[in-house]
């Protein structure tokens, strides 16, 4: 009995125990709350340092300390500039006027001029060759080897010349960096060993002053931001390794804002009287990939170098139903390589666009020779061999979000359905790019291939997955084709908005026609925001993938 | 003469044991070494930044000759990984550019030593206590109730356990943080900062204790239900001793031979951290660094924490061996 009875002494610690609970539980020091106008946000992502040159993993705060010269917002939205005031481009399509922001300054209050923009393009412009190059990081050379010269004319004017006519000066998306800071750091520390420890020194609207590694990033106002101090007290980027805890932050009132959202989480969140949802269009396209090539790495049948064989596929796979069921409705169908996010040059191509159809498949695949002549279900190519192909993807989709395994099982069913037998191998991120690369790399050997491509909705990008020069990296299927080459080329020298769109839209047509790809879906971004604490977010775009917006204009509520 | 006979017996054992544990060592290390390599992947394409700008097949070549992968793997890469081993050199992580790997393993470890020490301290002491006592007092409610909870949480997944935890203790009551291990700049205030670690401390180390609780009252139980029904506990009644003196002279030191073991070779878990509770909670362990050396195929990174592992349950395994001496007379004879 004696053993279970409680002493006084030990009744009186339980009792200052339990009193210290309340305290613990609700001490302001943890809580979530709106009180100190700190703008909470929870991402994915993993930054290894914070030095754009070095890494591609933090664009994610350093956008919000940095500036882009003009870059993809500023040209969409007249209220989100950025370095420039305002650009325009000589009759020679050539010379390139930039007007930098009077009187700007950096985030420790020295003078920010266009002699910043000078030193950083050219910091970067003069690695070139070296063996220590910077093309590493989100600050990289690509795009400098058609640069003649950046000089700074005065304190607020810039002048680039390039050496063909481009519009890649307004399009690249380089963090301008101050002089001051960088100019002693040699190519081999920026390219590596330089971590760019926090506080950062930027023109952006707040600036990393914290970064604990795969903790947590702390943004400080910048007083010194051009229209102004922000009037949030600051930003947290909470790191997290699966968005889960995203979710999870959200409801509990630790986030404001979260993005990246599986639609589970999405449609879960959007039951919550305190949050609001958004989705928005992104860059991102998710496709079908045949592997064209002929001889190392060729997949099994040469039937996918055929363009009648890949067309007939075409017909049998429904986007639609991909949306549907496998994307839960997040998605645009896919149709050509250009993605409704790139509003100046998308075509719907519904003039030439197949339509899903097993039967006029089966049609197809018959009258290009592609017949199951010995009645065993299964249609043989040209040499006879019945099909039987491999599909692979990758179990992790990489940085472009994983792509639903149900839809390479729909994609199987449907051609099954026609005779093209279809089985499915997924692959870790890493295995899955090393079997993508180019055949002289290793690569190749497969017969589809289920993917997906982010890049920016310039038009070299837009078209890089028919690029010869980005066979085996961003242009999966090997495909070549001299024509698109050509228009590629040209593309490329045009300055002219609406001869791009002409020459782009003849690309896009000339690659749907041969089919390398079929085109699944555009994803959405599904993202969503506590309306509790902050006002001045977006409508459609909750935020920007492109730049600091909202950021800049956040108000407590 | 004898005594000095024995001693060299049990000296003769402990040498054996340790050399026993440096040849597992060795062979770890060679294990650790090959098995990042004959993987799918490459890393080249990690240190030049995924691809993703224009690179040439030079740049491609002068970076695999700076880090080494123009080697042969076998045996130059090898070598060189054995010696640079054997000096403590562990390397430079290729994710986190120009960080030493054991600087990243040092930065880590302390909040997976908080979490699963934490952890391991509060599940040997619940779940040692509760299984001999269950062990003790066989067939009854404490002992039905104990035995099936831990059977249900050693055969929970620890990361469902920790999802299930923060759905009710973040999300709906609120009580703890569901991620990290700080609240970024909340306070500076010394006490403010270790109440806010602690109470990021409180979910992910319940979750990992309630994992390990099953395993400790399961096998204290098993122990003590042997050690209960031994001749020497019924002479020990028949002398007149209370249950209380029967259970701490006789049974409790008995009955701890096996619990040891397990007490031993997880204490060798607690540098490798808790990979699913750390991901599940964000928690910036070893754990954690795992993972996103996973991700990136970081070969030196995933090296050293494999060899960190393996030295700890080797030390941790020698460990056991040298106590089984020491708890049980027999074992050093």
């Amino acid at each position: 009995m004696n053993e279970w009875s409680l002493s006084r002494r030990s009744m009186v610690k339980a009792m200052l125990l339990g009193s210290s609970a309340p305290w613990l539980l609700n001490s302001t020091a943890f809580a979530g709350s709106c009180d100190d106008h700190v703008v909470r946000l929870g991402v994915t992502s993993s930054p290894d340092s914070m030095n754009p040159f070095a890494t591609w993993a933090s664009f994610a705060p350093t956008a919000y300390t940095y500036d882009f010269l003009v870059g993809i917002d500023a040209q969409r939205h007249s209220d989100r500039k950025g370095f420039a005031k305002e650009w325009s481009v000589g009759e020679d399509n050539l010379t390139w006027t930039f007007k930098i922001w009077p009187d700007m300054k950096w985030s420790d209050g020295k003078p920010a001029s266009a002699r910043d923009v000078a030193f950083t393009y050219n910091y970067l412009r003069d690695s070139i060759g070296r063996p220590d190059e910077l093309n590493v990081g989100w600050n990289n050379t690509s795009g400098l080897a058609n640069v003649q010269s950046i000089t700074a004319i005065d304190d607020e004017t810039l002048q680039m010349v390039t050496k063909v006519p481009t519009r890649w000066p307004v399009d690249n998306y380089i963090m301008i960096v101050p002089e001051h800071i960088w100019k002693d750091i040699s190519y081999a520390d920026a390219r590596g060993g330089f971590p760019n420890d926090p506080p950062l020194v930027g023109t952006g609207p707040m600036i990393v002053s914290e970064f604990r590694r795969s903790q947590f990033a702390r943004l400080t106002p910048n007083q010194y931001f051009r229209t102004g101090r922000p009037a949030t007290a600051g930003m947290i980027l909470n790191l997290f390794p699966t968005v889960d805890s995203i979710a999870q932050g959200l409801k509990t009132g630790d986030l404001d804002y979260g993005f990246g959202l599986m639609a589970a989480q999405w449609a879960d969140l959007s039951k919550n009287p305190s949050i609001v949802v958004g989705k928005s269009r992104t860059e991102n396209r998710i496709f079908l990939a045949f592997n064209t090539l002929s001889e190392k790495g060729a997949g099994s049948t040469k039937a996918l170098q055929d363009p009648a064989f890949r067309d007939a596929i075409g017909y049998a796979v429904d986007q639609k139903a991909i949306v549907d069921r496998a994307m839960r409705g997040h998605a645009d169908p896919g149709v050509g390589l250009v993605f409704p996010a790139a509003t100046d040059y998308y075509s719907d191509l519904s003039d030439i666009a197949r339509h899903f159809d097993l039967a006029e498949a089966s049609r197809r695949l018959d009258a290009a020779g592609y017949r199951d002549n010995d009645g065993d279900g299964v249609r043989e190519d040209k040499e006879g061999k019945g099909f039987q192909l491999e599909l692979i993807t990758s179990s992790g989709g990489g940085s472009n979000g994983a792509i639903p395994i149900t839809t390479l099982q729909l994609i199987a069913g449907w051609l099954g359905q026609i005779g093209v037998p279809v089985s499915v191998t997924q692959l870790d991120d890493s295995a899955f790019s090393a079997r993508a690369r180019a055949p002289e790399n290793g690569g190749g050997g497969w017969d589809l291939l289920v993917g997906s491509n982010w890049l920016s909705p310039a038009p070299s990008d837009l078209l890089v997955l028919g690029s010869s020069a980005a066979v085996g990296t961003s242009n999966p299927s090997y495909w070549t084709n001299e024509k698109f080459e050509n228009l590629l080329a040209q593309v490329n020298v045009t300055v002219d908005l609406k001869t791009s769109q002409e020459l782009l839209d003849q690309a896009v047509r000339l690659i749907y026609t041969e089919a390398p790809y079929i085109v699944l879906c555009y994803p959405f971004m599904l993202e969503a925001r506590r309306k509790d604490c902050f006002e001045g977010w977006g409508t459609n775009d909750i935020v920007s993938a492109w730049s600091y917006f909202p950021f800049d204009r956040l108000r407590p509520v | 003469m004898a005594s000095n006979g024995k001693d060299s017996r049990t000296s003769h054992g402990i040498v054996k044991v340790i050399v026993r544990a440096a040849v597992t060592l060795l062979m770890v290390t060679v294990l650790n070494f090959t098995l990042f390599r004959v993987l799918p992947g490459d890393a080249t394409s990690l240190l030049l930044g995924g691809a993703r700008a224009a690179v040439s097949n030079e740049q491609i070549e002068a970076q695999r000759r700076n880090w080494g992968l123009d080697k042969p793997i076998f045996p130059n890469q090898l070598l060189d990984y054995m010696q640079a081993t054997a000096r403590g050199d562990l390397g430079y992580s290729f994710k986190f550019r120009g960080q030493r790997v054991s600087d990243l393993l040092l930065e880590r470890l302390p909040a997976t030593i908080a979490l699963v020490g934490v952890a391991q301290i509060i599940a040997i002491l619940c779940g040692v206590m509760l299984g001999i006592y269950a062990g003790w007092r066989r067939g009854g409610v404490i002992d039905n109730v104990a035995t099936s909870v831990a059977l249900a949480l050693y055969s929970t997944p620890a990361f469902w356990l920790g999802m299930v935890s923060v759905v009710i203790f973040s999300t709906a009551l609120a009580w703890f943080p569901a991620y990290g291990a700080y609240s970024p700049g909340v306070s500076t205030e010394f006490l403010d900062r270790i109440v806010d670690y602690l109470r990021h401390l409180v979910l992910p180390a319940s979750t990992v204790a309630l994992g390990l609780i099953g395993q400790y009252v399961l096998v204290a139980r098993a122990a003590m239900s042997d050690v209960v029904s031994e001749d020497y506990m019924v002479t020990a009644r028949a002398k007149g001793l209370t249950s209380g003196q029967m259970l701490m002279r006789h049974g409790f030191r008995n009955a701890m031979l096996p619990v040891v073991t397990l007490v031993t070779l997880n204490l060798g878990y607690v540098v490798a951290g808790a990979i699913t509770v750390e991901s599940v909670f964000a928690w910036p362990g070893v754990g954690g660094l795992t993972v996103e050396a996973l991700n990136a195929r970081d070969y030196p990174v995933l090296q050293g924490v494999f060899l960190l592992l393996g030295a700890s349950i080797v030390v941790a395994n020698l460990i056991a061996d040298l106590a089984y001496g020491i708890l049980d007379p027999r074992v050093k004879q």
